[in-house]
């Protein structure tokens, strides 16, 4: 639980989906995909094998050696970076100020977390046999880390998984030093060297070692697994071989000199002994009755293992002695929190109540219940809210291959007839900033010059759209077209996940496109459903929303010409080529330049139209301290959960 | 003498010319016209009660059992029965009532224009709010971009219109200035019920009150449509099962029984993740698909007891074919029961629309439903009017269908008639 396990970040880094409203992300764990394949519905059948891993002869080590200068990377302990933080910044309250104070303003908020954020000054001020009741919004379908593909996964993952990297809450990737001895990379960027630590084991004994590292690389390249993971595979695709050269060190061998190689050679691990004869007759690992019971009772590198699991209820785990103990001797921080039971709580109105009762001791809060249900004596009674920025946008897609949407002109005909203001102001509580393309307006990777921000302009609408040749030449109302000898209607679906305050943005959108003669029918649809269809690019228009990834070069596969997760068609020359210098670009001010040329080129497109960028929203339980917040909400990186603790 | 089914129910009959004549327009004239007023005098003193929801029925004046030695038909004879339960009959007069509220539910609220003189020409704008299309042009094309109000008056000076009794719209927010001296809809948690929301508005601002009248419209056509749709089919399925009995009957019989297994919300959720698009047509079509299995087993139970009888025979002497026996003479004598699973039935579908609404499933915005502003409600649960208003609305609609499903089934029952007594 200490550490963020770094496969995650590849996962994560890629580029998340999120069908949510500015409500509420409560299910988007639902539609948090790493890739295509991943849902059922949509890899039902076996899919097609990729082509097989090209044997490669790896040098001995010491030829390796003599030839390649290496450079030292960070092997950093991340609860030591917080213990440092939190020198820098000493609470500007006492603690009981803090748990009375209401967090009625943005400065309330940062008392809030700098003081109950902190992590214990002395260890009897933790209750070490201590439970905590999280959250799920969603039940976890798989316990494989390689196969991980929802929010809930990755939240049960992060704190049973082993990986040798991590990233701290700016998201600057290093190695773990729990894990990792010594992290180095060679001078002309094509070899990584990791020395792991002796003392690690496998929750059933056996020691976690190199082999383990080349061994899951060997799976997930695999002609048979790959298709079924194709997320964490888009990184190791990349990676030309990794090998082991003896139980602590192992070798990643790079195709390309790339920037982005860091976020490549971060992977899940999984124990060779248990999978090496068993993977290749069951390739999604999850059927046969030998991987079935492996499901149920995975086997744990990290700080906890499931010790119970009720399949829609809830998964407790407990931390591994074994973890932070080795031969009788204390190696690692024991985790501060003895025992952490999930809950799954698809509702966000059933959790609000059970974190009242005192059921729940975290919960996502909606942007509805942290304005408007989150005041009460009530709520304050058990419990104090805290909230960070994130880097997550919605938006509504414009598929770019329907007739409808193949100019730019109607493109920004869309951004200027949405009542942008409306939705910030009152649909979503005014808790949102307006988002202003693809990248975090606070993060480096955006564009210095602050792009026009689009405001609701009917006319200007109109304009556009009879420029573009949408008129109403019949009379009925309704704008058309001639397209390829046919006069088509301006009419189409957007598609929405079924969610009261989403919808309700959908339903704006239709109002003032009805306003100016376009009929859009709103349609919501099932996560699942709607994912499956975007994926299909069966849509014309859709309201869904990214989550963050470490590294803007993640973001390629949304927008590249034909990227699996392109769904609106987006295709530019200019932009694909701008990816590629960004993989090979290591100065970070010029990839910043590279970057926000690919934000300013998108946003000048309006592949989109870009809405707000969203805020997490957290209830924690008084008795909780330690969270804080990072552009990845207050888990997703490292410490993350490891660093929070109950008091006694 | 040729026996009629009617007759065998009323020991005054006369005879009829012509076996199986109608029944219902055999009334005597002063009989109806004393139906008449009994109607006026229930609307009179239950009217304004149902307006305002308030469930106790009226004191009325103690219904004297009218008892007259005219004959009367069948029908006639259920319907004094029926009259004289007070609870069915106020539960009449108000489905009655929500009717008339879904007829005329553009001019009760709205923002467009019940009539108006624009340019010359006279428009009903407010029939947009029935069917889009049937909303001028003419303002699209004018940029009036669904303001009416202001507009109207800026665009053509000539201009004239009459307006709905409230100005508010249920698929839209009302904003400021468009009306005079009426605010901007409160929005996010704010829109309690106040004098320009009289139900108080969604999180998004539309007026509950809007919602509500113009979601009447829906929640009847459901009920109507999707029932009507069952009865058609079990009727007829019914009939010739009774009718025919043998292979026939075995068939229908096995098919009602499939049917009947068929669980109809799992069903419409499956058309939902199966079809693209999903409108309020499909759901309507899955209830009626799969609720007419009670009517077609009523109708064949009645057609079974009704084959033997005399003026079956008798129609089929004077040679008439099966078709003409099953629809023209049998069916109308075994309607009474058959109306009683129809009633209930149009309740049970109402309660699947909201309960579809309500998980997310109804017809899409900006279709106005009762079920979606629950669900609205039960995501912002401190707003209570979200929940009280439409939850009132569809119990007191449900309930005042199964009082007249349960009047309708013992004013036509002989046995359960003489109970009553």
């Amino acid at each position: 639980m200490r550490r963020f396990w770094p496969w995650m970040t590849l996962l994560l880094g890629g580029w998340l989906l999120i069908y949510s409203g500015c409500g509420s992300r409560t299910d988007s764990g639902s539609a948090q995909t790493s890739g295509p394949g991943d849902e059922p519905s949509i890899s039902a059948n076996e899919p097609e094998p990729l082509p097989p891993l090209e044997p490669f002869d790896p040098p001995p080590l010491h030829e390796l050696e003599a030839k390649v200068e290496w450079i030292d990377r960070p092997v950093r302990d991340a609860m030591k970076l917080r213990r440092e933080y939190d020198a820098a910044h000493p609470a500007p309250i006492s603690v009981q100020e803090a748990l009375a104070l209401r967090n009625t303003s943005a400065e309330n908020n940062e008392k809030i977390l700098l003081t109950l954020g902190k992590l214990p000054t002395d260890d009897n001020q933790v209750n070490w046999d201590a439970t905590v009741n999280r959250r799920l919004t969603m039940d976890v379908k798989r316990t494989n880390p390689l196969f991980f593909s929802s929010v809930s996964e990755g939240e049960v993952s992060s704190l049973i998984g082993f990986g040798l990297f991590s990233i701290d809450w700016n998201l600057e990737p290093f190695a773990a030093a729990e894990h990792v001895v010594e992290w180095k990379t060679s001078k002309d960027g094509l070899y990584d060297l990791v020395v792991m630590r002796d003392d690690l084991t496998w929750s059933d004994g056996y020691p976690i070692t190199a082999h383990d590292v080349a061994f899951s690389f060997q799976v997930i390249m695999d002609s048979k697994v790959g298709p079924h993971i194709p997320a964490i595979r888009s990184g190791t695709e990349e990676l030309r071989w990794v090998q082991a050269y003896d139980d602590r060190t192992v070798v990643f061998f790079h195709k390309e000199p790339l920037a982005t190689n860091v976020w490549n050679i971060m992977f899940p691990v999984i124990p060779e002994h248990i999978y090496k004869d068993s993977y290749r007759d069951d390739p999604q690992m999850s059927t046969s009755p030998y991987h079935q019971e492996l499901e149920l009772n995975p086997i744990s590198g990290g700080p906890y293992k499931i010790v119970k699991r009720e399949r829609g209820r809830e998964i407790v785990l407990e931390a591994r002695e074994d973890y932070y103990i080795y031969k009788g001797k204390q190696v690692r921080e024991k985790p501060y929190i003895k025992r952490v039971r999930f809950k799954i709580v698809e509702d966000n109105n059933t959790a609000l109540l059970a974190l009242e009762k005192g059921d729940l001791d975290e919960s996502m809060l909606g942007a509805a219940q942290w304005q408007a249900q989150t005041n009460s004596d009530a709520f304050y009674a058990k419990n104090t809210k805290v909230s960070g920025p994130e880097w997550t946008f919605f938006y509504f897609g414009w598929n770019m291959n329907t007739p409808y949407f193949n100019d730019v002109r109607v493109r920004r005909a869309m951004s200027y007839a949405f009542n942008h203001k409306e939705m910030l102001d009152d649909l979503c509580y005014g808790l949102y900033q307006p988002c202003l393309g693809i990248f975090a307006p606070d993060s480096w990777m955006a564009p210095k010059k602050r792009p026009m921000q689009y405001q609701q302009d009917l006319d200007k609408a109109e304009d556009l759209l009879d420029e573009a040749g949408w008129v109403d030449s019949d009379g009925d109302g309704i704008r058309d077209k001639e397209v390829n000898g046919k006069r088509i209607k301006f009419e189409f679906d957007i598609l929405v996940s079924n969610k009261p305050d989403r919808i309700a943005i959908c339903n704006l959108l239709r109002e003032n496109l009805e306003s100016i003669g376009i009929i859009c029918h709103v349609r919501p649809l099932e996560a699942a459903v709607m994912q499956e269809r975007m994926f299909k690019k069966e849509f014309v228009a859709a309201f869904s929303g990214w989550g963050a990834g470490a590294d803007p070069s993640t973001s390629d596969n949304i927008w590249k010409t034909g990227a699996p997760r392109n769904f609106v068609g987006f295709s530019n020359k200019e932009v694909d080529d701008l990816f590629k210098q960004g993989e090979r670009e290591f100065d970070r001010e010029k990839r910043a330049e590279i970057y926000g040329r690919i934000a300013e080129i998108i946003y000048d497109e309006q592949p989109y139209t870009f809405l707000y960028n969203m805020s997490s929203f957290y209830g924690f339980n008084k008795q909780l301290r330690g969270y804080m917040f990072s552009p990845r909400g207050p888990f997703g990186y490292s410490p993350g959960f490891g660093s929070v603790w109950v008091t006694k | 003498m040729t026996s009629h089914p009617g007759d065998h129910k009323q020991p005054h009959g006369e005879s009829p010319e012509r076996p199986g004549d109608e029944a219902l327009p055999r009334q005597a004239p002063e009989d109806a016209a004393g139906l008449g007023a009994a109607i006026e005098s229930e609307a009179a003193t239950s009217g304004p009660e149902v307006v305002g929801f308030s469930v106790p029925a009226p004191a009325a004046e103690p219904q004297e059992p009218i008892e007259r030695d005219v004959p009367r038909g069948y029908w006639a004879e259920a319907w004094l029965r029926f009259r004289r339960r007070r609870l069915a009959m106020t539960a009449l007069l108000f489905v009655v009532f929500l009717a008339l509220v879904a007829i005329f539910s553009p001019a009760i609220v709205g923002t467009k224009p019940i009539v108006c003189k624009y340019k010359g020409e006279i428009y009903f704008p407010c029939l947009g709010y029935f069917n889009r299309s049937w909303e001028n042009a003419i303002f699209t094309k004018d940029r009036f971009r669904n303001v009416y109000a202001g507009n109207l008056k800026e665009k053509d000076p000539e201009s004239w219109a009459i307006w709905p009794l409230i100005y508010q719209d249920p698929e839209r927010r009302v904003r400021e200035g468009e009306w005079p001296a009426q605010p901007a809809n409160p929005t996010r948690n704010y829109g309690s019920p106040n004098r320009y929301n009289l139900f108080g508005t969604t999180p998004a601002g539309v007026d509950v009150f809007a919602i509500m009248v113009h979601g009447t419209r829906i929640a009847l056509l459901v009920g109507f449509v999707s029932m009507g749709i069952a009865a058609a089919i079990g009727i007829t399925l019914g009939a010739l099962a009774g009718y025919f009995r043998g292979w026939v009957d075995a068939l229908i019989s096995r098919l009602i029984e499939i049917v009947m297994c068929v669980p109809t919300l799992v069903l419409i959720l499956a058309l939902i993740a199966v079809l693209p698009k999903i409108t309020i047509w499909h759901l309507m079509a899955a209830i009626g698909l799969t609720g007419w299995t009670s009517i077609a087993r009523l109708t064949r139970a009645e057609f079974i007891k009704l084959r033997e009888a005399d003026f079956v025979s008798a129609a089929k002497a004077l040679g008439a074919g099966p078709s003409r026996i099953m629809f023209r003479h049998i069916l109308r004598n075994a309607m009474a029961p058959v109306l009683v699973p129809i009633t209930f039935g149009i309740a049970s579908a109402i309660l699947i629309e909201g309960g579809l609404s309500f998980l997310g499933f109804g017809p899409p915005p900006p279709t106005p439903s009762w079920g979606r502003i629950l669900a609205e409600g039960q995501q912002n649960n401190t707003m209570w009017w979200l929940i009280v208003f439409p939850g009132l609305a569809i119990f007191l609609t449900v309930l005042a269908y199964n009082l007249i499903g349960e009047g309708l089934q013992e004013a036509t029952d002989p046995r359960l008639r003489e109970a009553g007594r």
